[in-house]
């Protein structure tokens, strides 16, 4: 198998966008698919369900596909997160060579254009960084089982091994109670990033295959931090760092490096 | 408020470990290359290897373990100039950083 290669198949960016009662994800959506334009060069197709209005929001996607909203995972408080389904992404692309983005990615450099040069078929993230917590943990999926790896950004190709995974991701979604057990998940809600974990590995017949791994961190935004932007591509980092019982104000400045925001409010307030 | 204004009433510290990590996750990307069928990740001890070697081509392990035979002359250009770039810029924005403290 070769990395690097020149490819004159189609390339471009799909994002999966599902409007909640709290949270207008289509309006995230677009931000993130203008930054990857602006940043990458790429079109951006979007999967959204028949409720939503594009007139409503003021840019042109590459394609906007419908598909019905899975409302059936797990909610808190009434609200329903709706991120089932992400293994249609595989069917659903248009693009020979995909990236499979979450709508709350800030794209600030052309670093995702990588994994185009570098790998022939799939790569995701299996390792993270926390702005703020230099020395923040690795995610496992559950105490006794294996290492995340996350779906927040995944690059795909149309390859029997590729189909396998997606496939592995749906049967593991429509027998997630089955798997949530299997590994003793404490989360109760579906997560992509689990599905994505358990089908990898048995594609894999449970053994790790590294080549899969982007050669670098996955950045995230977590709780008690709120970024501010200061130009298109540089943000103000500020962190509540508990310490003796009371919080420390932190900061410090980013520049041209992408980063995965938890949370949605403040991603919302930066767009 | 502008964000200055922020910091200075809420009395943030600037937070130099969290800015090195920052840093090093940021150009850590930016070290990993592709060339002649191998992805490589960029470090001294590599430049050195490639450097040291006296034979036109030679056969290397790249990042994910593979052996990629390689012509040695181009890939030492590639990672010189690659790693001399992206640790011009991570210097420079680690002195900018710096003064922030």
């Amino acid at each position: 198998m070769g990395y690097t290669r020149e490819s004159t198949m189609s390339k471009g960016v799909l994002l999966f966008a599902f409007n909640s009662d709290t949270v207008d994800y289509m309006a995230m959506a677009v931000a993130t698919a203008k930054r990857a334009n602006q940043y990458l060069n790429l079109p951006v197709t979007v999967v959204t369900d028949e409720s939503t209005d594009m007139s409503n929001y003021d840019y042109k996607f590459d394609q906007v596909l419908r598909q019905t909203a899975d409302k059936t995972n797990y909610t808190i408080e009434d609200n329903v997160w709706i991120n089932k389904g992400r293994f249609n992404a595989y069917n659903l692309t248009p693009y020979d060579e995909t990236l499979l983005i979450d709508t709350d990615y800030l794209i600030n450099s052309d670093t995702l254009l990588k994994p185009f040069e570098l790998y022939d078929d799939f790569m995701c993230h299996n390792r993270t960084s926390y702005l703020m917590i230099p020395d923040h943990s690795q995610e496992q999926m559950s105490d006794h089982s294996f290492p995340t790896l996350w779906a927040t950004v995944i690059y795909f190709k149309k390859t029997s091994r590729t189909k396998s995974i997606f496939e592995c991701m749906q049967m593991v979604q429509e027998n997630y109670m089955h798997y949530q057990q299997l590994y003793n998940m404490t989360v109760p809600s579906f997560r992509n990033d689990f599905a994505l974990t358990i089908a990898v590995r048995i594609v894999h017949g449970q053994t790790e295959d590294v080549s899969v791994y982007i050669p670098w961190n996955l950045v995230h935004v977590g709780k008690n931090t709120q970024v501010y932007r200061e130009s298109d591509t540089k943000y103000t980092i500020l962190y509540d760092n508990w310490k003796y019982g009371k919080i420390k104000k932190e900061y410090m400045i980013v520049e041209g490096t992408d980063f995965h925001m938890m949370n949605k409010k403040n991603f919302m307030e930066l767009i | 408020m502008d964000t200055k204004q922020l910091l200075t009433e809420v009395k943030a510290r600037f937070n130099h470990n969290s800015a090195k990590a920052y840093l090093k996750d940021k150009y850590e990307s930016k070290l990993c290359v592709a060339d002649q069928g191998g992805l490589w990740k960029i470090t001294p001890e590599l430049i050195s290897a490639v450097n040291g070697l006296s034979t036109d081509t030679v056969v290397l392990l790249d990042n994910y373990g593979n052996p990629v035979k390689v012509n040695r002359a181009n890939l030492l250009l590639k990672l010189e100039k690659t790693y001399n770039d992206v640790m011009e810029q991570w210097h420079s924005e680690w002195a900018t950083l710096e003064k922030a403290r």
